[in-house]
């Protein structure tokens, strides 16, 4: 069966303030990488735009409908430090989470094996009602939510190797046992939160820090020790991937030290639970990721082990 | 990226280098830093944390030799090699 590749060029108009690492380029870079021969099997199919009532599965509406009145008709409208809008963000949001909704139900409905979302604005920081870093609506939250709702997965699993704490997929699911919600990322560093004591109110958080200049072979031991133990006890019957790759040793927004080969092993033990407990069904929804290169590479290494299947 | 921005750090006496240590740390863990800027200020942290860490190297190893030089009584604080 097939992998799926699900972007849109609207999230090309989600603009940024000029030398802000979160920019279009991004997306470009993962394009050119995936546009090589290894990956001429990819099924290739545009986000739609995720209606505000799925959104509002994660975010109050009130919060949805502010994001979309918060859109400037020209410039950029400034939400925090870190996060912005230009007149193309709003529906390039949509169509991230879109992607990641639409994506989950190829996948359920046995279309595609998994699937790889390529997409921004990023979510993982958008916590129940704060844009925060980057971030406006929780791509991949929604995706669970709306697993949940609509096909009715009993238990959904968020797993995040972005560099940064899911801050907000963390907030989102604090009191929900239904979703486990685990994390790789550096302490100390953004957003903050992420401690291993942070277990959220079911003992479904799973958080493993990871200390400033570690590789890969640590990144695999938290995710031998920590992360997959505890998801194999949890049995989802679907794995979405938070997908970041601002852990690679390029990027200029972190200090762990992984290479492509670290997030294709990491990519490789995700699919083997799933296998094992959720038909195979893993959706990667595209986070972070900032050295143009590095991004590229590692989102290519990501998409060929989900092909390999 | 930020390998020539804390030039300034070496020169610091250990109080401000320790206060400005302690802001850093609170800072991050209070999650008030901007995501774009977090890995600088963690750098600067890095920095601050090698100048307090030299400093106190250096005084312990003063303390060290007044120890071993006295004989009963400090004989003063001539500098000491600790490379």
């Amino acid at each position: 069966m097939t992998t799926l590749l699900v972007t849109h060029s609207a999230c090309l108009n989600h603009l940024t303030p000029a030398g802000h690492p979160e920019r279009p380029d991004r997306l470009r870079a993962i394009e050119r990488a995936l546009e090589g021969e290894r990956f001429q099997n990819l099924a290739r199919v545009e986000a739609p735009a995720a209606s505000l009532e799925t959104i509002a599965l994660c975010h109050p509406m009130d919060y949805v409908t502010a994001i979309r009145d918060a859109t400037p008709q020209n410039g950029l409208a400034q939400l925090d430090a870190d996060t912005s809008m230009s007149p193309g963000s709003f529906e390039a949001a949509l169509r991230a989470a879109g992607g990641a909704v639409f994506a989950v139900d190829e996948v359920i409905a046995g279309k595609a094996r998994n699937a790889f979302v390529a997409t921004r604005p990023p979510g993982h920081h958008t916590e129940i009602a704060r844009p925060m870093g980057f971030c406006l609506f929780n791509n991949a939250a929604v995706a669970a939510r709306h697993a949940q709702k609509e096909h009715g997965i009993a238990r959904a699993a968020v797993i995040d190797f972005d560099v940064h704490h899911g801050n907000g997929s963390q907030d989102i699911f604090w009191s929900d046992a239904t979703v486990m919600y685990g994390s790789t990322h550096q302490m100390p560093l953004y957003p903050g939160t992420g401690a291993k004591n942070e277990r959220g109110e079911h003992d479904t958080i799973v958080n493993a820090p990871l200390r400033p200049g570690d590789g890969g072979v640590k990144f695999r031991e938290a995710f031998e020790s920590v992360i997959l133990p505890r998801l194999r006890d949890f049995a989802p019957e679907l794995i979405v991937i938070s997908a970041g790759f601002d852990a690679h040793m390029r990027d200029p927004l972190a200090n762990l030290n992984l290479l492509e080969s670290d997030f294709e092993w990491g990519t490789r033990k995700l699919m083997e639970v799933a296998d094992k407990y959720a038909q195979g069904r893993v959706v990667s929804v595209l986070e972070g990721g900032y050295d143009l290169q590095g991004l590229a590479n590692s989102a290519a290494a990501h998409v060929a082990a989900l092909m390999q299947g | 990226m930020a390998d020539n921005d804390h030039a300034d750090v070496v020169r610091l006496p250990f109080e401000r280098a320790i206060e400005e240590l302690e802001s850093i740390v609170k800072r991050l863990e209070e999650g008030k830093v901007p995501l774009e800027e977090s890995v600088l200020i963690y750098e600067r942290g890095e920095a601050l944390k090698r100048r307090c860490e030299e400093l106190l190297r250096l005084a312990e190893a003063r303390v060290e030799k007044i120890t071993l030089d006295s004989s009963g009584k400090p004989i003063g604080t001539e500098p000491l090699d600790v490379k």
